[in-house]
């Protein structure tokens, strides 16, 4: 039994930094293998409060040196299954970080940790002697968590042995996470975390529909409310879907009505035009509809100036928070950009015409291939103008019309001039007759600036008006 | 949506019309209805300072017992008598505190008064325009006034109501009127709430004016420090708050092309603001980032260590906290001195009209010590060419000046070791024992408190020997003072409406642990070292450190261990582990500004001519904190009491005893600590969060604990709650060795409980106090005042009841 060493621990050790001149050692990162990995168990097989070690102590390691690495906490409980793995094994950073002298950056098969020399001097010599209080912390942090132990492997070939086991079960979690649909549960959650500043707001999470702040996925909401049911997130039984392609839920709509204090009453999930959901305040992006193209654009939080609809984040944002529906606005997430259910209702990314070019190249993946090159940025668009030249050039969905894939519905018509001016007329007989009838819709697009569409409603109008035949 | 003629309005949008391809226009006003209370009067809010009084008890212990106020008097106040003219103990204490903060508040309105005709007649009238990231952009101003103003001439409303509301506070001042100490503590926070909307004005004038960076977290790092004056050059001195004859002296350099002839040194606030000038891109009467180019020589603290240490030609005074004696320092110097307001002349004659080369001639020449100049464009040339031009006239002075070997040895043997100077040094710093050891040659303990000795030079005063023990310090201390050199962020102004979105729920649940505003002179006994202290402390722990003035400048004379300023430490941002300048005196509004806009913009209440439900919201959600080091200026009492009436709380240090008064919650009397629930009207108690509104800490350690347990709010959700606990008891167990006494009376639910500390807290609660704790599930069964609930809404505002739909 090692001595028991009195660590300073904290939360503002967060974020500490352990400089190279400092570094007494290396655990994992770019150079050397390292892992993480949390595990749910029978309470029988636990030894809470156990730490094992396969492989030197600190104290047999050269200071200064790089050592592979991996630790697996098994934890159990009346409450803790499996779903609570990932949840639990997330809170590595901050309570391994809560250590002055300890570093953890990064997750999973990725961890790249640092002990400082002030443990040493401390008189750290086992692992023990740091995991022991980390077990503590474990346990105060998640009361359900009744037993927990942990496995510190420093033995270079049994951390790839280990490593190669826990890649596997990343890839079973990821896929049941991202497999995990609306349909597939029976169990919604509501999160009223912002009411205190905004008391109308009235959130849900799905599986499809990730919160707006980006802080609360459906297993977070899960995991949360199942551990401490008197707090802000809770359980929505889904019940009865009054309509699939909007996300309309009746048990959805009382939620709403009760938490808004009578505001809403109706509040669907997957559309943006309709009751949609309430933005609370702390939305990481913001969707606007565009009238002219008939298009949603959506800005990031640091996307400074204006948006092409000549409003920057601030005001946009400044005028949708505070719990509202705002018809025409919405704060979204960042994982709700990669839900297949992403504004389905409204075409989904189909509908997409805009967004801020950091925000596009972050959520490169869930944008679906063929529309990628057509959704225009800052550098494409800078007002509706240029917008307009470039969605016609790269023949957008919304330039013809927008076609739903959920149910293949048309739900735009394409552009329509308001009306067909004289100016536009004259402009129109003189293309034909510069282009002697051979009329090719690129040239209609490039010369006229008009789409095939606009360009047909002036041919009608020509033809009633008896100018063409 | 409406869709009418090419254009189309959206719902709760109302004041933004989209048009095709752009904005056409932002209707006249805003979206806001007009709130309850435009332009306040003295008697308008006063339920509000009613209710804070209420809750925080107004504690008077007076320096002086005497009133000398009128002559009725000198009226012995004593054991409860009252005065010829009826006043008691407690009003006059009153009195005292609303005279103080008249002051306060005059002095930054005065200052703004004189740039708004300043501003206009040099650069004409500018549109208000502080850029897209800002579209909230004078909070205090339209909380207070119920308007926006759109060009810098429309400030001049926000003036005169200022100035018609001193006028009938003062009024009340008079012996006969006002006799009631409460009401004068409402004037008194009438007039702090006019000061920070004075402030507000001046510093909107002179960023738009003088092109000052809006909201730059990444504001460039400039010199700081008496080092960094290049003694190559003339060194041309501006002190004071009024950048206008300064900023002009930099147009003139630039002009004419002198920088390689002359260095800029600003000296208090008017150093921020010389620094801050340029760096934006709008006003092309400005040169662009002409603000890198001046220095900053330090802090108000330091001037009679700058002055005597010889690093300055000539001196600019302009307003504010310049100290009385300036022209004794200058002349005996021969470093010629420009008076540049009416507010200091110092009986110097008034050169405005004359030509510039005559007021120059005779300066350089020593034909007399001084001027006033009250035109600042004419002040700024005529104190660039003077230093310029007097340097080397001044070069015998200046050696005459600096003691020499000799001289020094001389005037440690006069030293009798009589000790008076020591009665009377603020830090009783034992000067005989430095001198003691300096004649065995030891000149370290001389080094060693140099930072703590505050320039008051009493000990001259006093000194029967007439020793010049300031010169002692500055003849120990020659290499410290050519080495002081250091970097500081210049003023970035506004919090971005981006940022405060961003922190605006980790702030109001507590994530955040809190805003903490470092403000006013920390010349005090250590103070610079402690002003970097708190800063660093508290931006470790992951707060919002907010700061500005002098306070700005003494934080920035040190260093980590890699030797890194704290500029270069933290980011600018407002955020989380971040420290920011705000900039001088005045942009102290910018942090009031900040905690309206977390209501407005992120928790979208109506903050037009609405301030008592501002401050309701600001002291029920956002955690706070001001803290005013070092000596409690008229100014910064009024700062603080404007503080108050908005809702924050605010530390002050041992100084601000002189006027011995504290707001301080009590714990004892669940009454005080009724809110209403806004959900349903019911009422509910609250722990003490925040306990005190005005509280005298006698220790940097003592203060900073105050901080921390200042910036709780009912508001906080569990793992805020936990957070800002867990801080509350690291620092106290830091500095005090144990945790802190009260701590459980903030725990509503184990959720709150620091995760560190957890197990043992709740040990300490069921055996120390009684409560009962679910062992099993690790839960607080019975003990608590109320339960945690995230959508508890206190408010102390009955209108703030939300009537069911």
């Amino acid at each position: 039994m090692a001595d028991e060493v009195k660590l300073d621990i904290s939360p503002m050790y967060e974020g500490e930094r352990i400089r190279k001149e400092d570094l007494w050692i290396e655990m994992g990162g770019p150079k050397t293998d390292g892992f993480e990995l949390s595990l749910s168990a029978p309470m029988d097989e636990i030894q809470d409060g156990k730490v094992t070690v396969i492989g030197p102590e600190p104290s047999e390691i050269k200071p200064g040196s790089t050592i592979a690495f991996g630790m697996i906490f098994k934890a159990g409980g009346d409450k803790i299954e499996k779903d609570l793995e990932s949840i639990i094994e997330r809170r590595n950073h901050a309570l391994l970080s809560y250590v002055s002298g300890l570093m953890h950056l990064n997750q999973r098969y990725d961890i790249w940790m640092r002990m400082g020399n002030n443990l040493q001097k401390k008189g750290v010599t086992k692992w023990e002697q740091i995991f022991k209080p980390i077990i503590e912390l474990y346990k105060a942090e998640m009361p359900f968590i009744e037993k927990l132990e942990v496995t510190i492997i420093t033995d270079p070939a049994k951390v790839k042995e280990e490593l190669a086991k826990a890649l596997d079960i990343y890839i079973t979690r990821d896929a049941r996470a991202k497999g995990l649909h609306d349909e597939e549960v029976d169990v919604f959650y509501g999160c009223t975390l912002c009411q205190a500043f905004a008391p109308t707001s009235a959130c849900v999470v799905s599986p499809d529909r990730p919160s707006l702040c980006g802080a609360i996925t459906w297993f977070d909401g899960r995991a949360a409310a199942k551990v401490d049911p008197e707090g802000p997130q809770f359980a929505i039984t889904k019940g009865e879907a009054t309509d699939l392609v909007t996300g309309e839920y009746v048990s959805i709509n009382e939620m709403a009505e009760k938490r808004s204090g009578g505001e809403y009453n109706v509040m669907k999930l997957y559309t943006f035009f309709d009751a949609p959901h309430t933005s609370c305040g702390c939305f990481e992006t913001i969707g606007f509809y565009m009238p002219e193209v008939d298009g949603i654009g959506i800005a990031d939080r640091d996307f400074k100036g204006p948006a092409p609809n000549g409003i920057p984040f601030s005001t946009m944002a400044g005028q949708t928070g505070g719990g509202k529906q705002i018809v025409g606005f919405l704060g979204m997430g960042v994982l709700y950009y990669f839900s297949p259910k992403f504004l389905q209702a409204d075409g989904g990314w189909n509908r997409i015409v805009w967004m801020s070019k950091a925000l596009k190249e972050r959520v490169k993946a869930g944008i679906p291939e063929e529309m990628y090159p057509k959704i225009a940025t800052e550098d494409d668009a800078k007002d509706i103008d240029s917008l307009k030249k470039f969605l016609l050039k790269v023949n957008h969905p919304v330039v013809n019309g927008v076609v739903r894939p959920v149910d293949g519905q048309k739900v735009t018509e394409g552009w329509k001039l308001e009306e067909v001016t004289d100016d536009i007329k004259e402009k129109v007989i003189a293309f034909i007759e510069e282009s002697g009838g051979d009329i090719d819709v690129a040239a209609v697009n490039e010369k006229l600036g008009l789409t095939e569409g606009q360009f047909m409603q002036v041919i009608e109008v020509l033809q009633d008006e008896g100018v063409l035949e | 949506m409406v869709t009418t003629k090419g254009s189309f309005a959206v719902e709760d949008m109302k004041n933004v019309q989209i048009n095709i391809g752009a904005v056409v226009k932002e209707e006249e006003e805003w979206d806001q209805p007009m709130g309850p209370y435009p332009k306040p009067n003295v008697a308008t809010l006063r339920d509000w300072d009613f209710k804070l009084a209420n809750r925080y008890k107004i504690f008077y212990a007076p320096a002086d017992d005497t009133c000398t106020l009128c002559t009725y008097g000198p009226c012995d106040l004593t054991g409860n008598k009252k005065g010829a003219c009826g006043l008691d103990m407690a009003g006059y204490c009153g009195k005292i505190v609303l005279i103080a903060c008249l002051m306060g508040c005059c002095a930054h309105a005065a200052h703004g008064r004189h740039l708004y005709h300043w501003c206009l007649d040099r650069f004409g009238d500018m549109k208000f325009d502080m850029g897209d990231e800002i579209l909230v952009d004078s909070p205090l101003y339209q909380t207070i006034m119920g308007t926006k103003p759109k060009t810098l001439k429309e400030f001049g409303d926000g003036l005169s109501y200022v100035e018609e509301q001193v006028v009938q506070l003062m009024a009340a001042t008079h012996t006969g009127q006002e006799g009631y100490y409460g009401d004068f503590e409402s004037k008194a926070l009438h007039a702090g709430m006019l000061d920070l909307l004075g402030m507000e004005i001046c510093d909107m004038l002179q960023i738009v004016a003088y092109d000052m960076p809006r909201g730059a977290a990444d504001a460039p790092l400039i010199e700081i420090g008496m080092g960094t004056l290049d003694q190559n050059k003339g060194v041309l001195i501006a002190y004071g708050h009024n950048l206008a004859a300064g900023a002009e002296a930099m147009i003139y350099a630039e002009a004419n092309n002198l920088w390689d002839k002359v260095d800029i040194g600003g000296v208090c606030c008017t150093a921020h603001d010389l620094n801050r000038i340029g760096l934006a891109a709008g006003n092309p009467s400005i040169p662009k980032n002409i603000g890198m180019k001046p220095k900053v020589a330090g802090a108000m603290g330091w001037w009679r260590k700058m002055v005597r240490s010889g690093v300055m030609d000539c001196v600019m005074v302009d307003e504010q906290c310049v100290f009385c004696d300036v022209l004794e320092d200058t002349q005996k110097r021969k470093i010629p001195l420009i008076a540049t307001t009416d507010k200091i002349m110092l009986g110097l004659p008034d050169r405005t009209n004359d030509p510039v080369d005559q007021i120059v001639d005779d300066l350089v020449n020593f034909k007399m010590p001084g001027v006033a100049v009250l035109d600042p464009k004419k002040a700024g040339e005529v104190g660039i060419r003077t230093a310029i031009a007097v340097k080397p006239k001044r070069s015998e002075a200046k050696a005459q000046n600096l003691i020499t070997d000799t001289q020094f040895k001389e005037y440690l043997e006069k030293c009798t070791g009589c000790n008076q100077c020591v009665f009377v040094c603020p830090p009783h710093t034992n000067i005989g024992d430095l001198i003691q050891e300096a004649v065995k040659g030891n000149l370290e303990p001389f080094s060693a408190l140099y930072e703590t000795c505050v320039g008051c030079a009493r000990c001259e005063e006093v000194c029967p020997q007439g020793i010049p023990i300031m010169d002692l310090y500055e003849y120990a201390n020659r290499d410290y003072i050519k080495g002081q050199k250091f970097k500081m962020r210049s003023g970035r102004g506004p919090a971005r409406d981006t940022e405060i979105r961003a922190v605006g729920a980790p702030i109001v649940l507590g994530t955040i642990p809190g805003v903490i505003a470092l403000v006013g002179c920390s010349n005090y006994p250590k103070g610079t070292k402690e002003a970097y202290d708190m800063a660093k402390e508290f931006a470790d722990r992951g707060y919002i450190v907010v700061t500005s003035g002098c306070m700005a400048m003494d934080m920035s004379l040190y260093t980590n261990e890699e030797g890194k300023t704290i500029w270069e430490q933290f980011g600018g941002a407002f955020d989380g582990r971040n420290v920011c300048n705000v900039g001088s005196c005045v942009a102290n509004a910018n942090i009031a500004d900040a905690a309206i806009k977390v209501a407005t913009i992120f928790a979208h209440r109506n903050h037009r001519a609405n301030f008592d439900d501002i401050a309701d919201y600001i002291l029920s959600k956002v955690g706070a904190c001001g803290v005013a080091w070092g000596p409690y200026s008229q100014k910064a009492a009024s700062i603080a009491t404007g503080c108050n009436r908005l809702g924050i709380p605010v530390v002050v240090s041992p100084h601000s005893v002189m006027y011995r008064r504290s707001f301080m919650g009590r714990m004892d009397k669940p009454e005080d600590w009724m809110v209403i629930d806004a959900r349903d009207g019911k009422m509910q108690q609250i722990e003490p969060a925040p306990e005190a509104m005005l509280y005298i800490a006698e220790t940097k350690e003592e203060a900073m604990l105050e901080m921390a347990k200042l910036c709780l709010r009912p508001s906080d959700n569990s793992m805020g709650r936990s957070i800002k606990l867990n801080h509350y008891c690291d620092i106290s167990i830091k500095y005090c060795g144990k945790l802190p006494d009260d701590w459980h009376i903030f725990v509503r639910d184990a959720k709150d409980l620091p995760i560190t500390y957890k197990d043992k807290m709740m040990k300490e609660l069921e055996e120390k106090h009684g409560w009962k704790i679910d062992w099993k599930n690790k839960k607080i069964t019975e003990g608590p005042l109320r339960p945690a609930d995230v959508s508890f809404d206190p408010t102390n505002i009955p209108r703030k009841i939300r009537a069911k739909k």
